[in-house]
């Protein structure tokens, strides 16, 4: 077993590290983009008006009432449909992970605005301080602090949900098992080597967020 | 009193919680220089009323004056009075979060001081930006300007080799008198404080009393509500009796805390003295 994995790294490693690129851009580009499309959609959730609002609020629980796959099909099969150019599979993939995303992010910055003591808005209010300046100089900061590590999350479960992608024989790590598999049928060692890596990913992934995080809270007390 | 200039005026306030009404038509005037503390029961409206003041509660009915001037006009038949505009408003717009903050609020805001009981500083921001923020962005003061009064007022409260610290580094009594100084960086006319020591550790008390007691004792026009008795009884030029909602009885700290006219205040004076 070890000799098949040693054997299938040696002559598909570059295959396998094509894929992992894959996976690294798609989902990096994915939490970028969601991250300015959540933003917003927290933002509209926020404001006053309310036909937005409920807009906003059809958009996530649809997001989160149907499965991640089932959108992936959906924007593979429509988006092709109603483009006047020539859409790829991926461009498809990605803006389904984008629009699933979104929906996520928007909840985080939600919440992480949310999660900003109410005395804050009461000081600044009290202290004459305008709509603008109360969200930009008191409540967003503070709100960043608590939405940046989720964001972190955000991408780690990214990186796993690419992983989809690979029943459109999207290029990225799951899509390189599958290749790998077809082309030698050796199953479980090409599965090994995908799993080995996409653990290796995350999980240092998440100490480096761990560090970051515990940086920005000492950043805090000291500075 | 009767000579000097009127700083805040309230006719008839009411404000309900829900189906709690806590303040049921509160009538009183402060002016230029006194210095009142509120006393009263836990839940009675005094931190409710102060906080109607300066507009963090909106008051359903009632008026508001500060400096003569009207802030807050709002008719108790709320029924009829609404009209379609406001209606479909209703429909479109939904309740505001936050309290009201309109400009005429906010420069009224900006001239009411206050202190609230939790101190409310900003983590984010260091001592002396905590200070200078609302000047600088509110009243265009130019930022090092800003900075030398934000000096003087923490020497003053002797917090000055604090300047550069961020609030997380500091004691619940020295985050609050950073409170009082923000506030005071606005040149406010009139200082609200909302149970300023209540949640300190009794050995900070002092500290922030002391602050408040020279405050006071500069002029400053200082409404305090306050579970400090012999602070009120020290400090105040007159004391209000919250209630039930109502003012129940007010008078001079002897009239007040020697003297009760009332059975209510004497049963509330025979459980907090």
């Amino acid at each position: 077993m070890l000799e098949d994995i040693g054997k299938l790294w040696a002559r598909y490693g570059p295959l396998y590290m094509e894929g992992l690129w894959g996976t690294l851009w798609m989902s990096l580009l994915t939490v970028l983009v969601a991250t300015v499309i959540g933003t917003a959609v927290a933002l509209i959730r926020n404001a006053r008006f309310r036909p937005t609002r409920f807009l906003m609020k059809c958009y996530i629980e649809v997001v989160r009432g149907t499965p991640i796959l089932l959108q992936l099909y959906f924007f593979w099969l429509f988006l092709p449909k109603i483009m006047p150019f020539e859409v790829s599979d991926t461009v498809s993939i990605v803006t389904a992970l984008i629009f699933n995303s979104g929906a996520y992010v928007a909840e985080v910055v939600r919440a992480g605005i949310q999660a900003v003591d109410h005395g804050q808005t009461e000081a600044g209010l009290s202290l004459g301080l305008g709509r603008w300046h109360l969200f930009s100089r008191i409540i967003y900061p503070q709100a960043l602090k608590n939405i940046l590590p989720a964001l972190g999350n955000e991408f780690i479960m990214m990186i796993k949900e690419t992983s989809l992608a690979s029943v459109f024989f999207v290029s990225e790590l799951t899509t390189s098992y599958k290749t790998v598999q077809s082309v030698t049928f050796k199953s479980i060692p090409s599965l090994t080597i995908a799993g080995v890596i996409y653990f290796a990913m995350t999980f240092l992934l998440t100490r480096l967020l761990g560090i970051l995080e515990r940086r920005m809270k000492s950043n805090e007390r000291k500075a | 009193m009767n000579g000097k200039r009127e700083i805040l005026r309230t006719k008839a306030l009411h404000k309900s919680f829900g189906k709690e009404e806590v303040l049921k038509g509160i009538d009183s005037a402060f002016f230029e220089g006194e210095t009142v503390a509120i006393i009263g029961a836990s839940g009675g409206g005094k931190s409710t009323f102060l906080r109607c003041l300066n507009l963090l509660e909106t008051p359903e009915a009632g008026e508001i004056y500060f400096e003569g001037e009207p802030l807050m006009c709002a008719k108790a038949d709320k029924a009829s009075s609404r009209s379609a505009k406001e209606m479909l408003r209703t429909l479109f717009l939904a309740r505001e979060t936050t309290a009201k903050n309109t400009g005429a609020v906010r420069t009224a805001r900006q001239r009411i001081g206050m202190v609230f009981q939790h101190f409310n500083v900003f983590p984010h921001l260091s001592v002396i930006d905590n200070i200078t923020l609302s000047p600088v962005l509110e009243k265009n003061i130019p930022k090092a300007e800003a900075e030398k009064k934000a000096e003087e007022l923490l020497e003053r409260v002797g917090l000055l080799e604090k300047k550069n610290e961020y609030p997380t580094r500091l004691s619940g009594g020295q985050k609050q008198r950073l409170a009082i100084v923000r506030a005071l960086a606005m040149e406010p006319d009139v200082m609200l404080f909302d149970e300023p020591t209540s949640a300190l550790d009794p050995e900070m008390v002092k500290e922030v009393l002391d602050v408040i007691r020279d405050l006071a004792r500069s002029g400053m026009t200082t409404l305090i509500v306050t579970h400090e008795i012999g602070f009120a009884r020290e400090v105040a030029d007159r004391v209000l009796f919250i209630a039930d909602g109502l003012i129940y009885e007010e008078g001079t700290p002897e009239e007040i805390f020697d003297r009760p006219q009332k059975e209510k205040t004497r049963q509330f004076l025979s459980k907090v003295l």
